[in-house]
């Protein structure tokens, strides 16, 4: 029988697939099943495990407020993040777009703080934020206000961290920018034929051509910033008073400094549930705002 | 009759124009401004960093602080590398991410191939599995990844922390260099597989060159990836002479909590290798993100 080229093609595509085959089997199929069933034992690694049926579950819902508290500052830290950095990152992009001298450079400014490694930008602007001597508090103290607690105050260490998480989203400018450059040219030349202004042009045309690109930004920095945990790690250790406690911190906390693997793998899963809820929640409204060409 | 009025129509014509470019202009002008002055803003925690690198501890607790440094002070450097040693974490830390990013860049240049070029059973659902799998939170299984490597006898190695990066590559690059890969015309493979090429000589001989700048894009992102991670070295990496410059660097704050000047020259060094890559892979980067088709 002689091997025809279609036949070929197969054999080809499944070897150049083969690594990524093996990533989605070893590294997220088969943990993920990892997780369900380390969930209902007691696990710490050492001794063998013991089936504790749903006992995890329930000590999460009823008895740990760690995960309750821990929960809601991670929501309020991802939505916070994603919603104030999509806005900045693409009124940003615009801007940049426009015809103003040194474009290059510019663009480069913004996109620094994406390639500053997050642990000096974390501990950078936790000495900006510092209670006595940071540079914040002196503006704000020469300004007539009262000095802020910033990082070590549990109400402002959310919106601290947020500020600079917005301050370092450089790969959502790079990706608008590269969005805003397939907006045709034709579109935007007919509204001007029509008489229409930067305005109308920016409301009829960008907006609707770049919400795939908003879209793809928005679930993405979604499903990152709910990960977030260098902050915690690096800074806060999770306080003051469990202010900054993000779910993967909590995890990495239960799991390798408590060894409570089966805990930890419970929290994983809750987590994991959430977010694969909230992804499909986003897809479903998406239909009501995305615009898709030729729909 | 008619004439003047074309004329006049035609003159007004050209009034509105000119309005408008000078609107145009003033806009401009405004938005100059602006990303100006947030051009200024952004900088500003990186000056801070850089100043505060070159202070005496005394001008750094001065009270209203100042813009520059009085003298600068550049043996904080020394005096930072004796604890936070640069040198031997900038080792540690290339020997993740070059070996990272050299699979990173082949592994998913071969899947986005088969994306591409080639027609294979079951194609749509394995794309709509890999495209699926970048929704997927990886901080969720870290407890049964860090287990099987451990039963394998790999904690405290960097291997847990390389073998990801030759499983797939990631699949917002698969997906990137596919993208690009698409915007290649299939002639060009055509004609070398008539002149007798095979499917490893299209790659490497034809395409790789012409994906230079999404290979530079994918490279650039791979290197931050790996540069900012703590999770993965927290997790695998526990000896001290091991650590990567991230994990360094938060290990020396959480010592040395409110040593500002030493922290900020350790800061300083950890972002210079960063930037400097940077520098050089500029040029490519926006062109190398096609992004076209990202609605499917």
């Amino acid at each position: 029988m002689r091997i025809t080229k279609s036949h070929k093609d197969n054999i080809v595509a499944y070897l150049c697939l083969s690594p990524a085959i093996l990533g989605l089997l070893f590294l997220t199929i088969i943990p993920i099943i990892g997780v369900i069933g380390i969930s209902f034992t007691n696990w710490s690694g050492l001794a063998e495990p013991t089936f504790v049926r749903f006992d995890n579950y329930v000590n999460i819902f009823t008895e740990d407020f760690f995960f309750y508290k821990s929960a809601l500052v991670t929501v309020y830290f991802a939505f916070g993040a994603v919603i104030t950095s999509i806005i900045y990152a693409f009124f940003i992009s615009i801007m940049l777009n426009q015809r103003i001298p040194a474009r290059g450079i510019i663009r480069s400014i913004y996109f620094i703080p994406y390639i500053i490694p997050v642990v000096a930008t974390n501990v950078v602007w936790s000495w900006l934020y510092d209670c006595n001597f940071g540079a914040f508090n002196f503006v704000i103290n020469s300004l007539g206000f009262d000095k802020s607690l910033f990082l070590q105050g549990e109400k402002t260490v959310v919106p601290s961290l947020i500020l600079i998480a917005v301050w370092s989203t450089g790969n959502l400018i790079v990706i608008f920018l590269a969005g805003i450059q397939n907006v045709p040219r034709a579109y935007l030349e007919a509204v001007e034929i029509d008489g229409g202004n930067t305005w109308h042009k920016f409301r009829h045309v960008t907006v609707p051509m770049m919400t795939p690109i908003i879209f793809f930004n928005f679930l993405m920095s979604m499903i990152n910033n709910l990960q977030v945990f260098v902050p915690a790690q690096a800074l806060t250790k999770g306080g003051p008073n469990d202010s900054s406690l993000f779910l993967v911190y909590l995890i990495y906390r239960e799991g390798f400094m408590k060894n409570n693997f089966g805990y930890a793998c419970a929290i994983s899963l809750v987590f994991f549930v959430f977010i694969a809820a909230l992804t499909g929640f986003i897809f479903k409204t998406s239909d009501k705002w995305l615009f898709y060409e030729g729909k | 009759m008619a004439n003047m009025e074309l004329k006049n129509e035609a003159a007004a014509n050209a009034n509105g124009i000119k309005y408008k470019k000078n609107k145009e202009d003033r806009i401009n002008i405004f938005i100059t401004v602006l990303v100006i002055l947030g051009a200024m803003l952004v900088l500003f925690p990186i000056f801070w960093m850089i100043r505060t690198s070159f202070m005496t501890n005394l001008e750094i607790n001065t009270y209203p602080p100042a813009l520059f440094p009085k003298k600068w002070l550049f043996s904080n450097y020394p005096e930072a590398m004796k604890t936070f040693k640069f040198l031997l974490y900038l080792k540690n830390t290339l020997s993740i991410v070059i070996p990272a990013i050299a699979g990173v860049i082949v592994t998913s240049c071969f899947a986005a191939y088969a994306f591409a070029r080639l027609d294979f059973k079951f194609k749509s659902f394995w794309f709509s599995l890999v495209i699926g799998s970048m929704l997927m939170p990886g901080a969720i299984t870290i407890i049964p990844i860090f287990i099987m490597w451990s039963k394998l006898g790999f904690t405290n190695s960097y291997v847990p922390l390389i073998v990801p990066a030759f499983l797939g590559g990631g699949a917002f690059n698969i997906f990137l260099i596919r993208q690009f890969m698409m915007t290649i015309p299939k002639e060009l493979d055509e004609a070398a597989t008539i002149d007798g090429a095979g499917h490893l000589q299209i790659i490497f001989g034809i395409l790789l060159p012409l994906l230079k700048p999404v290979l530079i894009s994918v490279g650039l992102f791979t290197f931050i990836l790996y540069w900012n991670d703590l999770l993965g070295p927290v997790i695998y990496v526990n000896d001290q002479d091991k650590q990567t410059i991230s994990q360094g660097l938060a290990t020396f704050k959480g010592g040395f909590g409110t040593n500002w000047k030493s922290l900020m020259a350790a800061s300083c060094l950890a972002s210079v290798p960063a930037v400097i890559l940077y520098l050089f892979g500029q040029k490519y980067f926006i062109e190398g993100i096609v992004l076209t088709g990202l609605k499917s």
